[in-house]
């Protein structure tokens, strides 16, 4: 059958430069990069070719790339890593959030509880925003991390992490943002923004799965979380995915070179497909409407509809959408982000659209009027 | 002709699976469905069980090699309050519950057809070994499965009668041996899958843990008790009556070799009444919470009766009819347990059935009916 696949914010294709690198790179001769040899050094140029290639992009020095195996990863090796550094030195760690991070930060914060520490989650209100009122009381007292998103992953809504940035700076506290979602689809400065550690992910960018990047400033330091022979220089020990690094450093590089040109163009697709849904399905609700979002997603609410057959309906229409994070089992239970926005009752369904690269408006026009007959359908059955 | 849509529930057993590749034969437009029932993540460790998330990858992998689309149903806090509520609180007054029964009547099937209706299905599937049999004018019912050794229409007694023209069995004509043959001839995943044992929210098999995380610290069923023979003598203490099922052995320790039984539990004094083989024998019983795929049995009409699941069913007579129901078998019976089911037959057709309130015995048979 064929497919719509607008669901660009849980997975991307790979692109073909990215695969084409990659294939070059499976072709090679390529050894251990920690050997000495031959076979070594080439494995080795290839690994620190792509590191420097991802430094560039990112506008950072090669030192402060390390590579790790995925965005969840990056994550947790942040805040756990802190937390870790935290107890080695005998405080109390305390991780500071917001309740609309991805799992693979709340359940990282939330895990560190488990180990002596607290955590406090900050709120956000009715229109996704931070409540910063909150922060600085949060960050006294010696925090030892403060982690937020730079855009949400279910809703689009960008956080001002530049802002909080700044704010934690003053008082000391380094911040780690999640930039999973804004890699690629809104400029991220790090020459502005002085975060201390900032984690990507290569499949959400056109790159291969399994593959990521966690940032750390000069100046700061993680604990290990995994132990073995020192790779990357200590903070993520086990031989090194050298084809793995070569596509996410061209995926990289590529995304953030195309990165304006696409904001035009995805802007106009989330800005068009909005305006048909809206004007087709009149109770349709935007979350984040009016807010800054990236534009690579869109999220809709439709009242007194069951979500999960909602998006079966759509399934078997062939356009491939999400309600929101994907969860291990594939269920769509409600979303904790939207809860902690809208406080959502169950009877709204929601559907997550996203684009990516290979979207056009055909895909807009054919996503719109299968969600309005599906809808209109799933409506009557319900009369 | 357009084909029918059919939403067969999957749960990643052997049975499910082939039930799906079967509907596909036989022209449907099929569509699997897992429920998902509880939350995985609270329950640490591997979850082998048949609903768990192993169940849910493997009916997903099994939907992709048989070619239709599958779909995960969240039924969490409808299971939560119609099952396990419902589990915890007939333990805590001393009765033994069938949860299948009340997942697969107040959950599964009611949750399923809203599911396939909002899909555009005609109708749901599920792989249990029980019949449909359509009789001209007076409307499908439901009988056992021909494999009488897997039957599992003991399961299903409390379904309500407006939901069989939409229920599809399709391994009701076959034995396992056979099921799991085509399965292997399928190359399912599932085809050697082990029959799963235990109730699929507890399933280290241990409930008790599960009551302790219910029901209040000092709940009287979780509470020590006196454990007394039939004339009232205490012969010893128990660990709380939730832990008993009227009919389990029960032995005194204390290096006494003498087996005993559980004859009755008395949730008000907390006792546990312990007797013989033979005092586990009853002439009758009472049932409530009646439910009819049929016509509602007359007064005086002789029928079969099954009081446990892989039971038989054995002869019985409707003693009195109303809200609740007296029925006196041809024989006693051993180990009548509160809260179990008891379904009635005729013949294979399952008629209705109850929930056991309690055995009775000669006397209090004569004053009730």
């Amino acid at each position: 059958m064929e497919s719509i696949y607008l669901d660009h914010a849980a997975s991307t294709p790979i692109r073909s430069e990215v695969k084409q690198a990659m294939d070059q790179a499976y072709s090679e001769d390529i050894g251990n990069p920690a050997s000495q040899h031959l076979w070594g050094r080439r494995a080795n140029i290839q690994l620190e070719e792509s590191r420097q290639k991802i430094a560039i992009a990112l506008g950072v020095d090669r030192g402060e790339i390390y590579f790790v195996r995925g965005g969840t990863e990056s994550n947790n090796l942040a805040i756990l890593g802190s937390v870790q550094l935290e107890l080695q030195r005998g405080r109390v760690p305390r991780v500071i959030t917001s309740e609309i991070e991805h799992k693979a930060v709340l359940e990282a914060s939330t895990h560190s509880i488990k180990q002596k520490g607290s955590i406090t989650l900050l709120p956000v209100d009715p229109k996704g925003r931070l409540n910063l009122r909150g922060l600085k009381a949060s960050l006294k007292n010696n925090a030892t991390i403060i982690s937020v998103m730079a855009v949400n992953n279910e809703t689009g809504i960008c956080l001002p992490i530049q802002e909080i940035a700044e704010i934690a700076q003053s008082y000391g506290v380094p911040m780690h943002t999640d930039a999973v979602q804004a890699c690629g689809k809104i400029p991220i400065n790090l020459s502005k923004i002085p975060a201390s550690f900032l984690s990507l992910s290569g499949h959400k960018i056109c790159g291969p799965k399994g593959t990521g990047i966690l940032f750390v400033r000069k100046g700061n330091t993680l604990a290990p979380l995994i132990f073995g022979g020192g790779q990357e220089g200590g903070l993520r020990p086990g031989t090194p995915d050298v084809v793995g690094a070569v596509g996410i450093s061209t995926a990289l590089d590529l995304c953030i070179q195309e990165q304006q040109a696409e904001h035009t163009r995805l802007t106009e697709l989330r800005d068009t497909l909005e305006n048909q849904l809206t004007s087709g399905i009149s109770d349709l609700k935007i979350h984040g409407h009016g807010e800054f979002r990236a534009p690579h997603i869109l999220n809709v609410g439709i009242p007194d509809l069951d979500g999960e057959t909602l998006l079966a309906n759509l399934d078997m229409e062939g356009i491939c959408v999400s309600s929101g994070s994907a969860c291990t089992s594939g269920s769509n239970k409600r979303s904790h982000v939207l809860k902690a926005i809208y406080g959502e009752s169950d009877t709204t369904a929601v559907i997550r659209f996203s684009f990516g690269l290979s979207t056009n408006m055909n895909d807009i026009h054919s996503a719109t009027e299968a969600t309005k007959s599906v809808i209109l359908r799933m409506r009557k059955q319900l009369d | 002709m357009k084909k029918k849509r059919i939403l067969v529930a999957m749960s990643g057993g052997v049975d499910s699976s082939l039930a799906a590749a079967l509907l596909i034969d036989n022209g449907f437009d099929v569509i699997g469905a897992t429920m998902k029932t509880f939350c995985y993540s609270e329950n640490k460790g591997p979850s082998k069980t048949c609903c768990g998330l192993e169940g849910i990858t493997d009916a997903r992998h099994v939907s992709e090699v048989l070619g239709i689309p599958h779909y995960v149903f969240d039924v969490e806090e409808d299971f939560t309050t119609n099952v396990i509520d419902d589990f915890v609180s007939e333990y805590a007054v001393g009765r033994t519950p069938n949860p299948c029964v009340r997942c697969n009547s107040n959950t599964k099937f009611p949750d399923l057809l809203e599911k396939g209706r909002l899909m555009g299905c005609d109708g749901v599937a599920s792989g249990h070994y029980v019949r449909i049999t359509d009789r001209t004018g007076l409307g499908p019912f439901l009988s056992r499965g021909s494999d009488l050794k897997k039957d599992q229409s003991y399961f299903l007694w409390d379904l309500p009668k407006t939901m069989l023209p939409f229920l599809h069995f399709p391994l009701g004509n076959l034995d396992k041996d056979t099921v799991r043959k085509k399965a292997r001839e399928l190359k399912l995943i599932t085809a050697d899958k082990p029959e799963s044992q235990e109730i699929c929210f507890v399933p280290s098999g241990n409930y008790r843990d599960l009551l302790e995380r219910k029901l209040p610290a000092l709940h009287p069923s979780l509470q020590p008790g006196p454990l007394v023979t039939l004339t009232g003598d205490i012969v010893g203490t128990h660990e709380g009556f939730a832990s008993y099922t009227v009919g389990q052995r029960k032995g005194l320790g204390g290096g006494r070799n003498d087996v005993f039984y559980v004859v009755e539990i008395r949730p008000n004094t907390r006792e546990v009444v312990i007797g013989t083989k033979e005092q586990c024998f009853h002439p009758a019983l009472e049932i409530g919470n009646l439910n009819w795929l049929d016509e509602e049995p007359e007064s005086g009409s002789t029928l079969g009766v099954q009081i446990r699941y892989g039971a038989s069913d054995v002869p019985a007579t409707v003693r009195t009819t109303g809200k609740s129901m007296i029925l006196e078998f041809k024989t006693p019976q051993r180990a009548i347990s509160p809260g179990q089911s008891a379904v009635l037959f005729s013949g294979n057709q399952v008629l209705g059935g109850g929930r056991i309130q309690s055995a009775l015995d000669g006397d209090e048979l004569s004053v009730r009916t």
